[in-house]
């Protein structure tokens, strides 16, 4: 797989991430010689075998009842919001 | 002059305000005065924490004097990496995005600490968001080896491995996703333990990669990594992870060291680009270990060379993931625009240095429309043959040994510029972490240039004592003599 700088845009796009055109001949090298490296697992036969995403033998997913309960401090939790207004996050505007 | 208590074991520590012989007070001034000595040339904190530290300490003390009971870790000062939740300390994971956050909340470890009289003595420096093997990536400064200034602590729990090594704290907790425990705990010669995939709750970690993040203990021994690792095992519901078969170790069962397990040795991995003095450490220790009775015998981990690319498909893309919560909106900072996705865009491109903006997007990449059969769910596959081989390996085997890492300490800025050179150091432990195995790094000597030399045991899963009996089989059956790193000797002058 050939990385260009097209395609370094695209990706940082989808990943809301800001990148300084001086930067991009940087992270396309990078990303080329990662994605070389990892290249090698296409010589693998993987046929037939379950992906892993998640460790442990038998594991069910527990659960618990959907009850209300004590949870952080609403004003604790906002107090680390960059801008706010009253009991609401602040953002700029949308629409 | 420092205080002698500062060499002192942890369980010898604990053991002695317990008793009374001393106060909480008394232990926890003396890691201050450590700290104050050496954290400064060091760079092993982003937060110290004197004053709470010291309430902390005599709360212990006042709980004692009033008849309690205390807990197996009293008065003991514990570091805790950058990534671990403390109600009202700054926790940044090393990052400018978290440069003013406040949790509003203890992770689960944190908890469990303050219920064992712990003394929480300040947060260490990682890694931005624990990506990296040197510590280099902090967006604050670099942490440097107590053994050699020039040269790096690991990562990226350098700064728990530093600091512990350093005598400024008796033990500390990191976190390992692909190594950071362990191999920054070679490379300042203490010990580092991963614990099993689900045998310490996450809750209140800052998520890097939720299917290998897992807390854990660093101690200059095996059995004060017992000792704080037993403090913080068990399920907790708030980590849905987490699991019951999770218990505490015995110490007793720890004395009696490598007796008569089955060591496996994975002799086709460790060819080229293994350290001569590795190599001669791991002979060594596999002497010492048969004299105590163990029984030394070849094992296989044929898919184990896949490890690294696998590695870095999965924790790159559940990186990039976990990390989308950056976002400049509930809490971190933010780079004001007056447009909505500018502004998550510009927070997200100046809070995040280089090495995580490149796992977002390789992981970003890998999870894509059109690449992520080829690439996310392959690795997923290959993560499936590489947890058999260890399966497989540790029927006939009650655990395997190899190194931590193909090398001691490298130098600070040596693989900067490279970051596959980087990934590549991880090859000895990336396997355990994907198989979700109990894993743990012991100081097996010195390098000629006296540079710390660790090696790994690997286990079944939950099996953990079977690991810290061998470090401590090592302890007990090794003629290494103490040493300390040398900027103790000349903090001391």
């Amino acid at each position: 797989m050939s990385i260009d700088t097209e395609l370094v845009r695209k990706v940082a796009a989808l990943a809301r991430l800001h990148i300084d055109p001086a930067e991009e001949p940087r992270f396309v090298a990078e990303l080329q010689a990662i994605l070389s490296y990892v290249e090698q697992l296409q010589g693998l036969d993987v046929t037939g075998i379950e992906p892993t995403s998640q460790v442990g033998t038998g594991v069910v997913t527990p659960l618990r009842p959907d009850e209300a309960r004590p949870s952080l401090v609403r004003e604790e939790a906002l107090a680390q919001a960059p801008d706010r207004d009253g009991d609401y996050l602040r953002v700029p505007r949308v629409v | 002059m420092s205080d002698a208590l500062i060499h002192e074991t942890a369980e010898a520590l604990s053991r002695s305000v317990a008793s009374g012989e001393r106060s909480a007070v008394e232990v926890t001034l003396a890691f201050l005065a450590q700290i104050e000595r050496t954290a400064g040339r060091l760079g092993t904190y982003l937060h110290k924490n004197p004053e709470e530290a010291l309430a902390m300490a005599r709360a212990v003390d006042e709980r004692r004097a009033r008849g309690a009971i205390l807990g197996p870790l009293a008065g003991l000062p514990v570091a805790l990496k950058d990534n671990l939740c403390v109600r009202g300390v700054p926790t940044t994971c090393g990052s400018r995005i978290l440069e003013r956050y406040r949790p509003p909340y203890d992770a689960h470890v944190v908890e469990r600490l303050r219920d064992a009289d712990a003394v929480l003595i300040g947060k260490t420096n990682c890694d931005e968001f624990a990506m990296g093997s040197s510590t280099e990536n902090s967006a604050y400064f670099p942490t440097r080896n107590p053994w050699d200034l020039t040269r790096v602590p690991g990562g990226s729990s350098g700064g728990s491995a530093a600091t512990v090594a350093a005598r400024e704290a008796p033990l500390a907790l990191g976190s390992d996703t692909g190594g950071s425990i362990r191999q920054p705990a070679a490379f300042c010669g203490i010990v580092g333990l991963k614990p099993t995939y689900g045998a310490v709750s996450r809750y209140g970690l800052v998520a890097f990669a939720s299917s290998l993040d897992q807390i854990g203990p660093l101690a200059r021994n095996a059995r004060d990594a017992a000792l704080l690792y037993n403090a913080i095992c068990g399920q907790d519901a708030r980590d849905m992870t987490s699991r019951s078969e999770a218990k505490p170790v015995s110490l007793d069962a720890l004395e009696r060291g490598a007796g008569r397990l089955r060591i496996g040795v994975p002799w086709e991995l460790l060819g080229e680009g293994v350290d001569p003095e590795i190599h001669a450490a791991l002979d060594k220790a596999l002497a010492v270990f048969a004299a105590e009775g163990a029984k030394i015998l070849d094992v296989k981990l044929p898919h184990a060379g896949y490890a690294i690319a696998t590695y870095y498909l999965i924790a790159p893309a559940e990186a990039s993931s976990n990390l989308a919560r950056y976002d400049g909106v509930r809490y971190g900072v933010r780079a004001e625009n007056d447009d909505l996705q500018t502004m998550y865009a510009k927070t997200r491109g100046q809070g995040f240095g280089r090495e995580v903006r490149r796992r977002i997007l390789l992981g970003t990449y890998a999870l894509s429309a059109g690449y992520y059969d080829a690439y996310y769910l392959r690795a997923q596959r290959v993560r499936t043959l590489i947890r058999r081989d260890f399966a497989h390996a540790l029927t006939g085997a009650d655990a395997i040994l190899l190194p931590t890492t193909p090398t001691p300490a490298f130098r600070l800025g040596e693989k900067l510029d490279d970051p596959l050179a980087m990934y590549l150091n991880d090859i000895f432990s990336i396997p355990a972490s994907l198989a979700g195995a109990p894993a743990l790094s012991f100081p097996a000597g010195f390098s000629a240039g006296d540079l710390p030399i660790g090696l790994q045991v690997v286990g079944r899963p939950f099996e953990e004592e079977t690991l810290l009996r061998l470090a401590r089989g090592w302890e007990l059956g090794s003629d290494v003599t103490a040493k300390i790193p040398p900027l103790l000797a000349e903090a001391d002058s």
